[in-house]
């Protein structure tokens, strides 16, 4: 019995390792990018430095992206003069169709526009939506990948948390 | 007999006070001087990293200047090296308004095997009355031995109220 439960134990270490290996990330320092804004500012990572920041990878083609942007809308409109700030990243090839997009939606947080895909081979974007959670010292704390209904709510619990550092 | 021990004890508490501040400070001492190795180590790290890297004899550097910058509001630029993009950078609005306060931003640094080379360096942006302007400026250049810097200088030419591209070399 004693055997069983330590062998149950090794496979469920096992895949928390292989769980933390692929997101390698969190604890590093986020790469710095700078991507043209759909207000046509550029704007670069590296200027958000004291701010929490958060970077939503997301594409027109993904239902879940659709799901989630009004939510992400709401947490920059709440958290924003408490020095929170959202950046959206489009990876879409036709940066029109993302524009429709939000305005389809209504959001009013800045999204950047990824065409040739650099950034996100730089943060290893391999779902959709991917978000990245930086804390203010520019340290990559949380990547989630996809969205299921609730993850606002711990999107939420992590910003919180790291505003108050 | 209590009156003479109480004064001893006194002095061997402050004597083991003493040592044991002694010795902090040694170990403090210590760490300080270890800190100032690791520094000094990482900083000859980082050297020979860009000797190695970058050698001295076939580095080519380019630089961004800027002067005024009224008839050109700076977006990005891009350059290619023998025909082949090297850098694309995008420039936000604090990089291009410290250009304009006399900022020179290091673009790109490469190592070219001596010989003639060409660069073509496209800058984008928006010129007079906000209208969208991509200008290309090329120039050939001979990289010989030793160290070249390259500078791609964004100037406003008031008798054609348009911006002008230069590049130079530095000697």
């Amino acid at each position: 019995m004693k055997l069983k439960k330590s062998i149950i134990a090794l496979v469920f270490s096992v895949f928390a390792a292989s769980s933390l290996a692929s997101s390698g990330m969190e604890g590093q320092p986020a790469p710095d990018f700078a991507l043209k804004s759909s207000t046509g500012q550029n704007l670069r990572l590296s200027e958000f430095r004291g701010d929490v920041v958060m970077i939503n990878f997301w594409a027109t083609w993904c239902g879940p992206c659709r799901q989630e942007m009004p939510l992400l809308d709401e947490l920059h409109a709440r958290y924003q003069r408490a020095g929170f700030s959202l950046l959206g990243v489009n990876i879409d090839d036709d940066s029109s169709r993302a524009m429709d997009m939000i305005e389809e939606l209504g959001v009013n947080f800045p999204v950047l526009f990824d065409a040739r895909k650099e950034v996100s081979k730089l943060y290893d974007v391999e779902a959709m939506p991917v978000t990245v959670i930086v804390d203010r010292k520019g340290t990559v704390r949380y990547i989630h990948h996809g969205y299921k209904p609730g993850y606002e709510s711990k999107y939420q619990d992590q910003i919180r948390s790291l505003l108050r550092e | 007999m209590d009156s003479d021990a109480a004064p001893a004890e006194a002095y061997g508490a402050a004597a083991q006070e003493a040592a044991s501040r002694d010795q902090f400070r040694a170990i403090d001492q210590d760490v300080q001087s270890l800190k100032k190795e690791v520094l000094d180590l990482n900083r000859d790290l980082f050297l020979l990293e860009e000797e190695l890297l970058f050698p001295a004899n076939s580095q080519v550097a380019f630089f961004v200047s800027m002067d005024v910058g009224e008839y050109f509001d700076l977006d990005s630029i891009s350059i290619k090296i023998d025909g082949k993009e090297v850098a694309n950078y995008l420039y936000t609005e604090r990089e291009a308004d410290a250009l304009i306060r006399g900022g020179v931003h290091r673009l790109h640094m490469a190592n070219l095997k001596t010989g003639e080379h060409e660069l073509i360096a496209v800058f984008i942006g928006h010129g007079p009355n906000v209208r969208e302007y991509r200008r290309g400026a090329t120039m050939s250049f001979d990289k010989g031995i030793g160290a070249k810097y390259v500078e791609l200088e964004i100037t406003d030419s008031i008798t054609a109220q348009q911006p002008e591209f230069v590049i130079k070399e530095w000697e």
